[in-house]
């Protein structure tokens, strides 16, 4: 019983790594309908934003992380300029969008190769790693933080989308962006606001995840899991996203727990084929409504 | 019509060239017989990423060298002279640099390369060319052993093999901790981590250790807590950490220490890197590494003493593996009584040496050192160490002993 709460535990932890990153892949997927894998390249970046303000400037955890989120949200901004809206502006078809997605990726990694290095780097101490225990379970205190963190980001992120007038306009753009507009939503300014928010959770996804492992340049490879637990749980549902994430963490976390630790990606990522044969939109991918 | 003129005179020079050098590469017998001088050719990165390991072992080399000269040469009198060339760590300039040793300069044997990828370049000319290669710091199995089993027969290695520091590992383990139980952390996505998963279950085992966990992860995973966790209920007293990049040791360990696992670890010549301390250096405080040599042993002072005499700076590993292939390949020499590249091939597996770097007799099946020792360091708290840690020489260890 111990071990079974033990590794739910640390399936949880690592789910809610992924649902920090997966939901920034949704809230961009649920209003321009592509896939924008250059978002794990901003979460790397915001593990790095994240370590220097600590590091330069000796930042608390806090001032770290409000430092990285900003700072990452500007480079999503910064890209969506760039890299989406010349192709916006053509009506070009999805695929580009992927592409340039794909480079705008391969560009950060590669910048930050050059110009920091491809060392592995490490947070300092920012809090105490002495777990808590209870009876022989243990809770390291970095994975409530980062249960608190999610769980803070995540509900003011939909306290934004369901109580603001921002929100609604997101919401009617993820029905039609077309439409929206012709009811006199800024179409451009909602998806300016987009990457903001998935910017500013990609930084604070960045640096969790810098704090709980360590930084590096190809950080963006860890995200592919949480697109896969985004598109598990219904890409362009922002529930969704975060429960496809959860069940993966503690679906992989069984897969070694109760079964070979080699055939552990193998076993998950069947069980995820299976769900999307038997309901290709995902868990909670209701296509029609609740998008946002 | 002058074009016509310069390939006719192009081609006569070719013919010409052709004529005169072409007895190189078939006869096979490219040693220098009847000359006073026996030649023996070096390939290695003197540029590049990797120079740093390829100019110390081609200055150290150079002096173990001339110091047989002084000494009074090889054969009864006979002087050595060295070629060196430089390959930049490139398979290709290895090829080319072992074809241009035996067909030009007509070496007796070679040493080098100090990385697995050329060396394992370098078996078709060698065969070709009917000369002998003793390769320095290449560890992979592939250079001495073909993929069916049989011996490579002009390749040799001065250093053990991935896979042995598994049974240096294991053995230490079982003869000098007395470990009983130990648990396995592997990377399935790596020959070298499996094979030396594979040695160490082995070795352990038949010194009477029980392998109680044996699990897996994969190269790019960061999380190793659901393993950790089926480890730390199997209760081991050590663990083997054979992983093949030293950020997945580090990670590994940090989050076994968190989850209150305190088992000894053991890792191999994938853990010492510039910053593993940084990344954990409390978590990994106590745990036992394999080393081909370490710079503490005594055997290796006086080597150390001459070199930065010479050079006036400390050497690296490579001067210390060189002088042992450097010194085999004399007893060799010797052995065979002649500087014919044939004889000394076949002589390479009779001899044997005491080296800096332990006991050395190359096998007849696989032209690897047999039982040959690792240095055991242990990884202690040192205040005057740049990261707070260093390591620190515990003894020489071989399985076999």
């Amino acid at each position: 019983m111990n071990v079974f709460l033990q590794q739910l535990i640390n399936g949880l932890s690592i789910g809610s790594i992924y649902a920090l990153m997966a939901v920034g892949y949704s809230l961009v997927y649920s209003i321009l309908n592509f896939s924008n894998f250059a978002h794990g390249g901003v979460i790397m970046l915001g593990a790095y934003f994240g370590l220097y303000a600590v590091n330069l400037i000796g930042a608390p955890f806090l001032g770290a992380i409000i430092i990285a989120a900003l700072c990452a949200g500007l480079v999503a901004v910064t890209l969506e300029k760039v890299a989406y809206t010349p192709l916006r502006k053509r009506n070009a078809p999805s695929l580009y969008f992927i592409i340039s997605a794909m480079g705008a990726s391969i560009f950060l990694e590669n910048i930050v190769i050059v110009t920091i290095g491809p060392t592995f780097k490490t947070y300092p101490e920012l809090i105490d790693k002495t777990p808590i225990s209870i009876g022989s379970l243990h809770v390291s205190r970095l994975d409530l933080l980062m249960f608190a963190v999610a769980a803070v980001s995540l509900i003011l992120l939909v306290l934004i989308i369901e109580k603001t007038k921002v929100g609604l306009a997101i919401k009617a753009c993820s029905y039609s962006s077309r439409g929206s507009s012709l009811m006199g939503v800024n179409v451009n300014r909602i998806i300016f606001v987009i990457f903001l928010l998935g910017g500013l959770l990609a930084g604070v996804a960045g640096m969790m995840f810098g704090m709980r492992y360590t930084v590096y340049p190809q950080i963006g490879v860890i995200t592919n899991k949480s697109f896969i637990a985004a598109v598990f749980g219904g890409l362009g549902s922002l529930p969704g996203a975060v429960v496809g994430s959860l069940l993966l963490g503690v679906i992989e976390t069984f897969a070694v727990a109760y079964g070979e630790s080699s055939y552990r990606d193998l076993v998950a990522f069947v069980l995820l084929i299976l769900v999307l044969v038997i309901k290709p939109s995902g868990l909670m991918g209701k296509v029609t409504e609740d998008k946002a | 019509m002058k074009r016509k003129k310069l390939a006719l005179l192009l081609s006569a020079a070719m013919v010409l060239s052709l004529a005169l050098t072409g007895c190189g590469g078939d006869g096979g017998s490219g040693g220098s017989e009847d000359s006073d001088v026996v030649k023996i050719g070096w390939i290695g990165p003197l540029t590049g990423d990797s120079a740093l390991w390829g100019t110390c072992e081609s200055q150290a080399l150079q002096m173990y060298v001339d110091e047989q000269n002084e000494a009074g040469g090889v054969l009864g009198g006979k002087k050595l002279e060295l070629v060196t060339y430089d390959i930049k760590s490139d398979t290709n300039e290895a090829v080319n640099a072992v074809k241009r040793l035996i067909s030009n300069d007509k070496v007796s044997a070679i040493l080098g390369p100090n990385s697995s990828a050329p060396a394992i370049a370098i078996k078709g000319a060698l065969d070709q060319g009917k000369v002998p290669d003793i390769a320095t710091v290449a560890t992979n199995v592939a250079i001495t052993v073909g993929e069916d089993g049989s011996v490579n027969p002009y390749n040799f290695r001065i250093c053990f093999t991935d896979p042995y520091q598994g049974a240096v590992t294991g053995g230490f383990a079982a003869d000098e901790l007395g470990a009983t139980r130990a648990a396995i952390l592997y990377d399935i996505s790596s020959d070298y981590s499996q094979g030396f998963a594979q040695y160490f279950r082995e070795t352990f085992e038949e010194k009477g250790g029980k392998i109680v966990a044996e699990e897996a992860g994969k190269t790019g995973d960061t999380d190793f807590r659901a393993q950790l966790t089926k480890i730390k209920e199997a209760d081991p007293e050590v663990i083997l950490l054979p992983l093949a990049n030293y950020k997945d040791i580090a990670l590994a360990a940090n989050q076994a220490r968190e989850m209150g696992i305190d088992a000894t670890f053991f890792g191999g010549d994938t853990l010492p890197s510039d910053n593993i301390f940084e990344m954990a250096g409390p978590a990994l405080e106590g745990t036992y590494v394999v080393n081909h040599f370490d710079y503490n042993d005594p055997a290796a002072e006086d080597i150390t003493e001459r070199y930065v005499e010479k050079y006036g700076k400390q050497p690296e590993i490579n001067a210390y593996m060189v002088h042992d292939a450097f010194q085999l390949l004399i007893a060799a020499i010797e052995e065979a009584g002649s500087a014919d590249p044939q004889a000394i091939t076949d002589a390479l597996t009779k001899v044997e040496i005491d080296g800096v770097t332990g006991h050395i007799k190359l096998g007849e099946d696989n032209h690897d050192p047999i039982g040959k020792e690792a240095a055991m360091q242990q990884i202690v708290k040192d205040e005057n160490a740049e990261q707070g840690y260093s390591y620190k020489f515990i003894m020489k260890y071989s399985p076999e002993a």
